[in-house]
């Protein structure tokens, strides 16, 4: 388990982390979003022991960051958010170097290579220069060189930055491997889809306070509630008051009810009757994305 | 920590900027020098020769300082440093993983620079171990300071900025460029709080007067403690440095 114990961090008068507290269980998948300068980058860098000075504590499998700082980062797997590799060296120089520094050696680091260049999609381009690796593959690889070493938590921070959709959703497959093998994820992004997909827990994180936290099933549960969208010709915002709440939108209008399949039965009768023929009518969730608009106030996209 | 060097090595092998500044630059401004001053009678050839030969070795080492600044920089900025301090890998092995290479660079200069002297003006080598001392720890002063600067300045223009003030202020003041003889008593003075003229003093005395070990021991000894203060600044400074770093 990890277990995140009232860590704040300040930079002279900002606050970057406010008393951080949560827990992730061993095996899961946890995503971490927020906008960017929200604090995420600055609670990975505490937890995989970039940052040393910090208030409060994490405990890593048992282990506490600030006291077994050296111990805790051998079986971290830290995936940065700017690509970090050695531009002039080969794929596999890479990954050998990388190896090295994890105290990998001899045939083992060599095995290992082998495997990871095969899970990220890369043997065929072992050795080739990383000058000539498209944005893609250069993420790919950042990732290989942070699991070589078999990590029981990987630590992504913002994976998918300026990728095409071919490289992400291979990335997405490694992250569903590293699941299936039983290593922890931490999966930092401001894409709520992204997290939405692939994690199974969530924080929401915002100017350096932890505002929601749980369970992706429990957070959604919590916060979610349905609405109705209508486009019609011959039906305003009046005749769909009478069903609820009713919100003017561009292309149509937006009913919040408390019983919203029951309501849009209801609506379906009336426009028969009526002889509208709706261009749409669906019925719509709340997106991870409203939730953290909702609890906060801010718009990811807008600072992302 | 090999791992570290290992790479360093290959980068800097691959670097032609590099080359230019720890071998061509230096051997032009040797041949250079000593035509000019060659052509006036006040100093004897060989006397010449042990004047401009080790000045201009200890000045062009500490040219070393601004391919230190540029690589650091350049680490902390894309978020490398970060990275590797994410791994098991010791901050002291990190920091000599970083060191090595650049030290292996200044000796292989002196090296390649004695030689040079050697082959085209006779220069007299003298006592191989003093002089080996004397090298190791001129390396070690270079590239510790070259270390210190490279986690103290914030971009990559201030330490090139500095790295000239440091060589080209102490090559002048230190009495690299002339003898000091000929230099107001004010500044010879000065000189002595400057490791150019420590190291200068220790390859003269080798080179002109068949000094050994215990002729330069105040020479290496001030030299290594010039180096010291570079480590120590270089571990002090390497939180702040971290701190700065990217990702």
């Amino acid at each position: 388990m990890i277990d995140v114990r009232g860590v704040s961090k300040s930079y002279g008068s900002v606050q970057a982390l406010n008393d951080i507290q949560f827990q992730i269980d061993e095996g899961s998948c946890f995503g971490l979003v927020g906008p960017n300068g929200a604090g995420k980058s600055t609670f990975m860098k505490i937890l995989v022991g970039v940052l040393q000075k910090f208030d409060g504590d994490i405990q890593v499998f048992n282990k506490s960051v600030k006291q077994n700082r050296q111990a805790v980062k051998s079986f971290i797997g830290y995936v940065p958010q700017d690509i970090c590799l050695e531009e002039l060296l080969t794929a596999k120089d890479n990954l050998m170097y990388f190896g090295r520094l994890y105290g990998l050696s001899g045939e083992h680091l060599r095995k290992r290579i082998r495997t990871v260049l095969d899970q990220i999609g890369l043997s065929d381009k072992a050795n080739q220069k990383i000058t000539e690796f498209s944005g893609g593959m250069k993420r790919r690889l950042n990732i290989g060189c942070a699991i070589l070493h078999e990590p029981s938590l990987v630590v992504l921070d913002e994976p998918t930055v300026g990728i095409d959709p071919q490289s992400r959703h291979s990335i997405f497959a490694l992250i569903q491997q590293l699941k299936e093998m039983g290593s922890t994820v931490i999966y930092s992004s401001h894409y709520m889809e992204e997290v939405e997909q692939i994690c199974n827990s969530v924080g929401f994180i915002d100017k350096g306070k932890l505002v929601e936290h749980g369970t992706m099933k429990h957070v959604l549960h919590k916060h979610r509630s349905a609405s109705i969208f209508v486009s019609a010709d011959g039906i305003g915002k009046e005749e769909l008051s009478l069903y609820g709440d009713t919100i003017e939108k561009k292309t149509g209008f937006t009913v919040n009810c408390d019983d919203p399949l029951l309501t849009m039965g209801k609506m379906i009768e009336q426009f028969r009757q009526s002889g509208i023929n709706p261009e749409r009518l669906e019925l719509s969730q709340a997106r991870l994305e409203d939730i953290f608009f909702y609890l906060t106030g801010t718009q990811l996209r807008d600072n992302g | 920590m090999w791992a570290i060097t290992i790479v360093e090595l290959k980068k800097k092998l691959q670097d032609k900027g590099i080359w230019f500044w720890t071998f061509i630059l230096p051997i032009i401004f040797i041949v250079g020098f000593i035509t000019i001053f060659s052509g006036m009678n006040e100093m004897e050839p060989e006397q010449l020769v042990t004047q401009i030969v080790p000045g201009y070795i200890i000045m062009f080492t500490f040219f070393i300082m601004i391919s230190m600044v540029i690589t650091f920089i350049k680490d902390r900025d894309s978020g490398m440093v970060a990275r590797v301090a994410s791994t098991p890998l010791p901050l002291n092995r990190f920091l000599v993983g970083k060191w090595l290479p650049f030290l292996i660079i200044v000796i292989l200069q002196i090296i390649v620079l004695m030689l040079f002297g050697v082959l085209v003006y006779d220069l007299p080598l003298g006592d191989p171990l003093a002089l080996m001392l004397i090298s190791l720890i001129l390396a070690f002063l270079a590239t510790s300071w070259g270390m210190a600067m490279s986690l103290l300045v914030n971009t990559e223009n201030m330490g090139i900025a500095l790295t000239q003030v440091i060589a080209l202020g102490g090559a002048m003041l230190g009495g690299l460029w002339m003898p000091l003889e000929i230099m107001p008593n004010s500044m010879q003075l000065i000189a002595k709080f400057l490791p150019q003229y420590w190291a200068l003093e220790g390859f003269q005395s080798i080179l002109q007067d068949g000094g050994h070990v215990m002729d330069i021991w105040l020479s290496l000894l001030i030299l290594l403690g010039f180096g010291m203060i570079g480590c120590v600044i270089s571990v002090f400074s390497y939180p702040r440095f971290l701190r700065q770093s990217r990702s």
